[in-house]
C-alpha cells in the first residue's frame, strides 16, 4: 500500500509517496516529519527500472559516486545516480522541479534515495532563498560556524578539533547543511537528514556566525574575505544545476546576499588544535 | 574567435564578474572581474559573436579616446588572457 508522508527541512515541506516497506530505508528522515502543508516538491519513489532513453547533458564522478544529468524530449529532467560504476535510481523530475519520480532499480536504496531528496531538494528550494551546502557546521553559543573546502581538505576534522577544545561546541551537520536567508535579511543554517557518512541529523536552526573556507597549509593563518572573494569562496561550496539558468539566476541572488551580509573567512590550516583555537578567536570574537 | 558557450556575466557586490555556468566548463574554478573597459569589450565580443583583436579594437576607438595602437595593445592583452583561461574557442 502506498503511503504519503510529509517532511520539513529548513522551512521547506516536501512530501514523499512510496510503498509502506520503503520508509524503511528512510528513519533519518523521521525527526523531519511534518504536518500536511503547502509543498515545494512532492517525490514518488517506485521499485522500478527506468528504461526511456534520454539525453545526457553531462556526467560527473567523484570519489566513487557517479550523477548523470539529462533531459527527456518532454523537457523533463533526468539524474541518473551510479555508486562504484553501478546505476542505483534514477530521477525524473518536471522541468520546475515540483514533481519527481524515483525508479529505484539498485541494491543501495538508501544512498538513491538520499542522493536523489538532496538533487530535488535543492532544485525545488533554490528559488526560496535556500542553499544546501557541502560543509561541516558546528554550533557554538548559539550561532552556526560553517567550515568549507574541496572534500578531503579536512572540513570534518576541523569540526572535530572545536568540539574537542571547545566542550560547548556541539556538531550541527557534518557535510550538507542547509542556508536560508529569511525576509531577505537574516541568514539561517539548518541541519539536514544529509549529513555524509557521520550520522548526525539535527532539526535545528541557528543563525549563522561566520563562513570559514579551508585549506591545507604547513601552519595556522586566517584571514578576512570580503565582496568578490567571500562571493568566490562560498560558490563551489553551493550545489545546484547552474546550466538552468533559472536555478543559476536564483543561487547567485543568495550567495550574493551572503558575500556582502556573511561574515566571512579563508583559514590555511594543520589538522591540530591551535587552528581550531585560532579560528575560534577569530571568527567568534569579531 | 569566440567566446565559449557557458560563460555569463553577472554583478557581485556592484562589479561585474564573468561566471561558468555551462555544462562543459563546470569544472572552470575561477572568476573573472571585468573594469569598465573590459566589460565593454566582453559586452562587444559577445554582440560580434565571431571576433578578432581588429574588430574590437576598432570598437574600442569609437568608444574611447584612445590612440588605434594603445588599445590594439590592450585588446591583445585581454584577448590573450581570456585565451590563457579556457574562455575563447
Amino acid at each position: 500500500m502506498k503511503l504519503t508522508k510529509y517532511y520539513k527541512v529548513a522551512d521547506n515541506t516536501f512530501s514523499v509517496t512510496a510503498e509502506a516497506d520503503l520508509y524503511a530505508e528512510m528513519d533519518k528522515y523521521n525527526i523531519f516529519a511534518a504536518n500536511v502543508g503547502d509543498t515545494v516538491f512532492d517525490l514518488e519513489l517506485v521499485n522500478e527500472a527506468f528504461d526511456v532513453q534520454y539525453v545526457t547533458e553531462i556526467k560527473q564522478d567523484e570519489e566513487d559516486q557517479q550523477i548523470i544529468c539529462g533531459h527527456l524530449d518532454n523537457g523533463d529532467s533526468v539524474f541518473e545516480f551510479g555508486l562504484y560504476g553501478r546505476r542505483e535510481g534514477v530521477l525524473v523530475s518536471t522541468p520546475d522541479y515540483s514533481g519527481a519520480k524515483l525508479y529505484l532499480d539498485g541494491d543501495d536504496t538508501q544512498y538513491a534515495i538520499d542522493n536523489a531528496m538532496m538533487v530535488i531538494y535543492a532544485l525545488a528550494t533554490a528559488k526560496m532563498s535556500t542553499l544546501l551546502f557541502h560543509a561541516a557546521v558546528v554550533e557554538y553559543c548559539g550561532k552556526a560556524y560553517m567550515f568549507l573546502g574541496k572534500s578531503g581538505t579536512g572540513k570534518s576534522t576541523h569540526a572535530r578539533l572545536w568540539l574537542r577544545n571547545f566542550p560547548e561546541a556541539t556538531l550541527l551537520n557534518d557535510d550538507n547543511p542547509v542556508v536560508r536567508i529569511v525576509d531577505g535579511k537574516s541568514i539561517q543554517v539548518f541541519g539536514s537528514p544529509w549529513s555524509g557518512k557521520t550520522p548526525c541529523y539535527k532539526n535545528e536552526v541557528y543563525p549563522l556566525g561566520a563562513i570559514v573556507a579551508l585549506s591545507q597549509a604547513k601552519c595556522n593563518k586566517i584571514n578576512v574575505l570580503s565582496g568578490i572573494m567571500a562571493y568566490a569562496a562560498v560558490r563551489p561550496a553551493i550545489s545546484g544545476k547552474r546550466w538552468d539558468s533559472k536555478i543559476a539566476d536564483a543561487l547567485h541572488t543568495s550567495e550574493n546576499f551572503l558575500a556582502q551580509h556573511a561574515k566571512t573567512y579563508h583559514l590555511d590550516c594543520l589538522p591540530d588544535n591551535a587552528a581550531a583555537i585560532l579560528c575560534n578567536q577569530t571568527v567568534v570574537s569579531n | 574567435m569566440r567566446i565559449k558557450n557557458g560563460f555569463v556575466v553577472r554583478e557581485v557586490c556592484a562589479q561585474k564578474v564573468v561566471l561558468a555556468e555551462g555544462t562543459s566548463n563546470i569544472d572552470f574554478g575561477k572568476l573573472l572581474t571585468l573594469n569598465d573597459t573590459a566589460e565593454f569589450l566582453w559586452n562587444q565580443a559577445e554582440s560580434q559573436g565571431d571576433f578578432t583583436v581588429e574588430s574590437l579594437t576598432t570598437a574600442l576607438c569609437g568608444e574611447y579616446d584612445v590612440d588605434s595602437s594603445t588599445a590594439a595593445k590592450d585588446v591583445k592583452h585581454i584577448v590573450d588572457l581570456w585565451k590563457q583561461y579556457g574562455i575563447l574557442e
